[in-house]
């Protein structure tokens, strides 16, 4: 059994992180072929395992293979240090390690100036990589949680990279630096809530294995208050870690890391934490309607929102990011969407109901393998570019595509796909998205919440498209203005190589659906009555076609998109339409707050100064007045005793034998004083 | 595998099979140096006869073997796991001290030889059954390290030291028989099985006080616990550090372990046989434990030489595990026998260390130790660890075991708050005071500069490497998993309790 070494997929990853970290600056290229192999062989053991897992007897019944052994014991409880291996863990190992492979093997070009850093950034890389897997292969939250901070510390240093000794100069680097910060910062006040979650749910469960806290029966048996609350508080988590609002703000910024890291945090790592963790806890969640609800007003307000943020930026990289925060928020509303219909569907005891909730998760989880693969090639692409012109600013760009030819053609199937164009992958999961989003609409008492989310979705797709295709036609479209008349080509063959195997999955990844392997990440009531990921047979080609091709929001939004890439077409390519004139040359009120990210940051900075400053001022004056002086009168007389004693050490022997004498008698005198208070005598 | 491998070669004999190894090593040990003449051959003679010794313990622990030879000696899980505490302690010391420039060359073959005496010593005092084969194995151990402290190469501190040492052994030694008579005299038996039942028809008398604190006087005096510790830093400081090594981390350790077999088991008996209070003995050993770690870990912050230091947090660390004392339950006394392990690794890797770098021409003084992550990279790493490991920093092994020593102190095992809890807090304060004078150290290996001239890399014997990379394993290891050892000490609290 392939399986019970499921444990080395995330081993290897962390031994490349010590070797690098320890000797790669004695290896070639700091240590990244290290780093290259050792993804490379996580993911020939992801694949043996998954492969392995769906063909055994287990993918079927009882849907998961779990093993582990017992970390420490706390107080009569035991924490499990252990695998679980599921369709969902699968298909998170894969895709990670895959696409980080690609992402490290990318690096080798990109980073591969930067001389004696080299061998930090592999070895960070790798750790990072390793607290995907490790999130993914966790039989138990508390576990999870080790790798979901690992995460949280790799993408502060990474994102922090050039916090120091940045090539472009201090002030560059002061901003990277401050950026990790806040990711760091801004993620933690997701993790504190995490942590809450997993207490509250330990409270009501006793125990945080998968196997206890997903179970059926034991659902039921818990309190719903408690669960409700648990359940609330572990999406803050997925809040702050897959920056949803209102804690979307740190995303943008970590823009200042290398655009690999990007694209390790976005595609393969980081971001899908999030959505892992709510896909995970879907039973869990799924207890409460609110919560499922709430999960998906928070998608579909983030991806309205951060869509909006995308539409006038000017910074390459900025676009994609926004462009995440919105994809995200889709993943979200499916899997909000999906869980309000399964809620709905078990009070009612509705199987139909059940089974739209079922498309709603698949729609979720495809949509973030999907993501995957476009946002890592966008991102690579947008790499490139940059390495290539020295710039982010788009509007320095512009004609690359006669010079890039692999980039821009890579970049524009990763457009097409992050669009919704038909047939590309995204296409497919988007679109089962809205309708997940639609069909809840028409279910339940709060069904028209999510008519408006899936208006919100609908107008998302239009903007999506119209801005993935701005950036497009803004790089490598029309005339090469300043950067781009100096860039220096195509890029290295070790990036254009990754961008082409990427391209194929973005465009090709959604045709699983159509072979029948949605089957693999759907979500159902077994047999037992219990909650399994995968082992039902896929729908098939022909289900997915008709319930696509015979509703007619399908073609909608399939004219939006055509619509939304035609007027970026006339905006930006043959300039017949002036973008001065939608937005008042720049004065517009929309215009400034989408510029502005809605006055978010902002507003945080206030909130945070005014509140966090003036509790911050009072517990400092408590701090230096209170505690320490506490503390130095304490330690003052610790060490003014400390000395005294020590001279009354003072060598001689009949000095020693006296206070063993002395001591005896004075023992004695408290043993009697004892005694005699306890009436032992 | 199961225990007849030993049994069909020991017969009756088999309870005493570890002791009756290093005997037998420590006879032919002076006959081989004065054959070879040097060092060499007579370590491996015996790491070996250490390793043959280690083996059959570890044969007879693992099948849970249980046997009494001649009603002084029991073989049982209590027993297999302090035997086994001994055995990995000499086995550290006897393998340092043959590269170690301080131990002596003259008399080698007789150091080997009392280094195994005071082994078998520790092994027998941790099976025996009686007081007064406890006596004999105490004393065993005594005269045999006066003697190893005065072996020292050059240096006349180590004469001082082994005079002080034998002064004030003497004088607890005749505490300890005069306790011990007392004892007999109240309760009209030497076995330990019995005590508690004589004890709880008797009752308290002034005869039990008497010699409840002279015993206490006497045997703490090998574990250097407050107000009988004044000894403990002249003589860690005068001897070598192999024999440091041995007397803080092996003769510390039967002394507490003398404490578990005598006071709580009689106690304990004591309280359940015959409803006789303990409440004023334990808060007797609650008094002690508090003041053992306040003095220790006060009096070490105002130290500069590090074996000094090391000595005082020796004291603290015995306050540490004194608690079980204190608490008198079972989960407290698992706790203390894995305190105790885990000192070994930590303080025997500490002065490990030490050994290694005085070995290197590194003087014992703090500043000496300025920019040693410099000069010995990894041997200041390893430091790092078994400092941060003693103050109880996570992940490492002393966080673990004053993890569970100080929730025993807290919660009893049915989960009702304790009224230990206060010492628990106290012994938690003080992790935090230890904390300043171990940082202490850090700092002048991370930060401060070398000394003009002092900037070249240090080289340290191979043995000594050796070693400390076993501790920092162990100290890793341990405070990660600490079910390895832990289990087994369940087991053996389980065992003495048994015996209830």
């Amino acid at each position: 059994m392939i399986v019970e070494y499921v444990w080395l997929v995330p081993l290897i990853p962390i031994l490349c992180f010590v070797l690098v970290g320890f000797f790669g600056n004695h290896m070639h290229q700091g240590g990244g072929y290290l780093s290259i192999a050792g993804a490379a062989a996580s993911f020939i053991i992801s694949i043996a395992v998954s492969v392995e897992f769906w063909t055994s007897a287990a993918y079927t019944d009882p849907g998961y293979v779990t093993n582990s052994i017992t970390w420490f014991s706390l107080g009569g409880h035991d924490v499990n240090l252990g695998y679980y291996v599921d369709s969902l863990a699968c298909l998170v190992m894969l895709f990670a390690s895959f696409i980080s492979m690609l992402i490290f093997i990318y690096s080798l070009g990109y980073m591969g100036d930067q001389g004696g850093r080299k061998r930090r950034y592999f070895a960070e890389v790798s750790l990072f990589l390793t607290g995907m897997l490790g999130l993914a292969a966790s039989s138990n939250m508390i576990e999870m949680f080790v790798f979901w901070e690992l995460m949280g510390l790799c993408s502060y240093l990474l994102i922090g990279f050039w916090s120091f000794n940045h090539p472009e100069g201090d002030a560059k680097a002061i901003n990277a630096a401050s950026a990790a910060k806040k990711a760091f910062l801004v993620t933690r006040a997701g993790d504190v809530c995490l942590m809450g979650g997993m207490f509250v749910l330990f409270q009501a469960m006793g125990s945080l294995d998968y196997t206890v806290i997903f179970n059926t029966a034991n659902l039921n048996a818990a309190n719903p208050d408690t669960l409700f609350l648990a359940s609330l508080l572990i999406f803050g988590g997925a809040i702050g870690k897959s920056a949803q609002f209102p804690l979307m703000d740190w995303l943008p910024d970590a823009m200042a890391g290398p655009t690999t890291v990007s694209a390790l945090i976005h595609a393969a790592t980081m971001v899908k934490a999030g959505v892992y963790l709510v896909a995970r806890c879907f039973p869990l969640f799924v207890m409460n309607i609110d919560v499922m609800l709430f999960v998906g007003v928070i998608g579909g307000v983030t991806a309205f929102f951060a869509a909006t943020m995308a539409m006038n930026n000017m910074n390459i990289k900025k676009v994609l990011a926004y462009s995440t925060l919105s994809q995200l928020g889709y993943m979200f509303l499916s899997l909000g969407a999906g869980g309000y219909l399964m809620a709905l569907g078990m009070q009612s005891g509705d199987t139909a109901l059940m089974a739209a909730g079922a498309l709603g998760y698949t729609a979720g989880i495809l949509h973030m393998a999907n993501h995957a693969f476009f946002k890592g090639l966008l991102f690579l692409c947008s790499g490139s570019v940059i390495h290539s012109c020295g710039t982010e600013d788009m509007r320095l760009m512009g004609g690359l595509g006669k010079k890039m030819k692999i980039t821009s053609i890579t970049m524009l199937i990763g457009s097409l796909s992050i669009a919704g164009f038909p047939f590309f992958a995204g296409f497919w999961s988007k679109d089962l998205v809205l309708e997940t989003a639609l069909d809840a609409a028409g279910n339940g008492a709060c069904g028209w919440i999510f008519l408006l989310l899936w208006f919100l979705g609908v107008v998302t797709a239009f903007m999506t498209a119209f801005y993935m295709f701005r950036l497009w036609y803004m790089t490598f479209a029309g005339e090469p203005r300043e950067n781009a008349q100096k860039s220096h080509g195509e890029s290295p063959h070790s990036m254009t190589i990754p961008l082409c195997v990427l391209s194929c999955f973005a465009f090709a990844f959604g045709f699983v659906l159509l072979f029948g392997f949605d089957g693999l990440f759907t979500i159902g009531l077994n047999a037992d009555g219990l909650w399994q990921v995968g082992g039902v047979a896929g729908a098939g080609a022909v289900h997915y076609f008709l319930e696509l091709f015979t509703n007619p929001y399908t073609y909608l939004t399939i004219i939006l998109v055509l619509g939304a890439i035609f007027l970026a077409y006339l905006m930006y390519c043959k300039k017949t339409v002036d973008p001065g004139k939608f937005n008042k040359h720049g004065q517009a009120w929309l215009y400034k707050a989408c510029a502005s990210r809605w006055w978010l940051p902002e507003i945080y900075n206030q909130v945070s100064w005014k509140l966090g400053y003036g509790v911050a001022k009072c517990v400092d004056f408590f701090d230096r007045q209170v505690i320490d002086g506490t503390v130095n009168g304490l330690s003052n007389a610790v060490i003014g005793g400390g000395e005294l004693a020590r001279k009354a050490q003072d060598g001689n022997a009949h000095t020693y034998a006296g206070v063993v004498i002395g001591g005896a008698v004075a023992l004695f005198a408290v043993a009697l004083i004892l005694f005699v208070v306890y009436g032992g005598i | 595998m199961d225990a007849s491998i030993v049994t069909g070669i020991f017969g009756a004999y088999t309870p005493i099979a570890p002791m009756i190894i290093m005997i037998i090593g420590a006879l032919i040990m002076p006959a081989l140096y004065f054959g070879f003449k040097k060092k060499a051959p007579v370590t491996a003679v015996q790491m070996i006869i250490i390793l043959i010794s280690l083996a059959l313990n570890m044969i007879l622990l693992g099948t849970g073997y249980e046997a009494t030879y001649a009603n002084l000696f029991t073989y049982d899980a209590f027993s297999g796991l302090l035997i086994l505490l001994f055995q990995i302690v000499v086995g550290i010391v006897a393998f340092v001290s043959y590269s170690s420039i301080e131990t002596t060359t003259l008399h080698f073959g007789a150091y080997s030889s009392l280094l195994l005496i005071a082994a078998a010593g520790m092994m027998f005092v941790g099976a025996a059954d009686d007081l007064i084969s406890i006596f004999v194995g105490v004393e065993t151990v005594s005269i045999s390290s006066y003697a190893l402290v005065a072996m020292k190469r050059n240096d006349p501190r180590a004469a001082e030291a082994a005079v002080k040492y034998v002064i004030i052994g003497g004088l607890s030694t005749a505490l300890t028989i005069y306790g011990i008579s007392m004892l007999y005299g109240v309760t009209g038996t030497v076995e330990l099985s019995e005590l508690g039942v004589a004890l709880a028809a008797s009752g308290y008398s002034w005869a039990f006080i008497i010699a409840l604190i002279t015993m206490m006087a006497g045997y703490g005096f090998k574990v250097a616990m407050v107000p009988f510790h004044m000894w403990a830093p002249d003589v860690y400081e005068g001897a070598s550090t192999p024999v440091s090594i041995m007397l803080a981390t092996g003769s510390k350790k039967m002394g507490l372990a003398v404490f578990f077999k005598i006071f709580l088991v009689m106690l304990v008996t004591a309280n359940v046989v015959g409803g006789l209070g303990i409440v004023e003995v334990q808060y007797l050993f609650a008094i002690v434990a508090a003041l053992s770690m306040t003095i220790g870990n006060v009096v070490a912050i105002s130290q500069t030489n590090i074996k000094r230091m090391l000595a005082y947090s020796s004291i603290a660390q015995a306050g540490y595990i004194l608690i079980a004392m204190a608490v008198m339950s079972q989960y407290a006394l698992s706790a203390g026998l894995f305190h105790m392990f885990t000192h070994v690794f930590m303080k025997g890797g500490a002065f490990l260390v030490v050994g290694a770098l005085i070995c290197a021409g590194l003087g014992e003084k703090i500043t000496d130790y300025n920019g040693l992550a410099k000069r010995a990279p990894l041997v200041a790493f390893a430091m790092l660890l078994f400092l941060f490991s003693l103050a109880g920093v996570p992940p490492l092994a002393g966080f673990t075991s004053k993890f569970f020593l100080f929730s025993s102190a807290i919660y009893s095992e049915d989960g009702v708050m304790t009224q230990w809890i206060w010492l628990a807090f106290v012994a938690i304060l003080n992790s935090a005071i230890s904390l300043y004078y171990y940082v202490r150290i850090i700092k002048a290996m991370y930060i401060e500069k070398p000394a003009a001239g002092a900037d070249s890399k240090l080289k340290i014997p191979k043995t000594f490497a050796i070693a400390i990379a076993v501790c920092v394993v162990f100290v890793i290891v341990l405070g990660l998993y600490p079910g390895i050892i832990m289990d087994y000490c369940a087991q053996g609290a389980a065992a003495l309790f048994g015996l209830i």
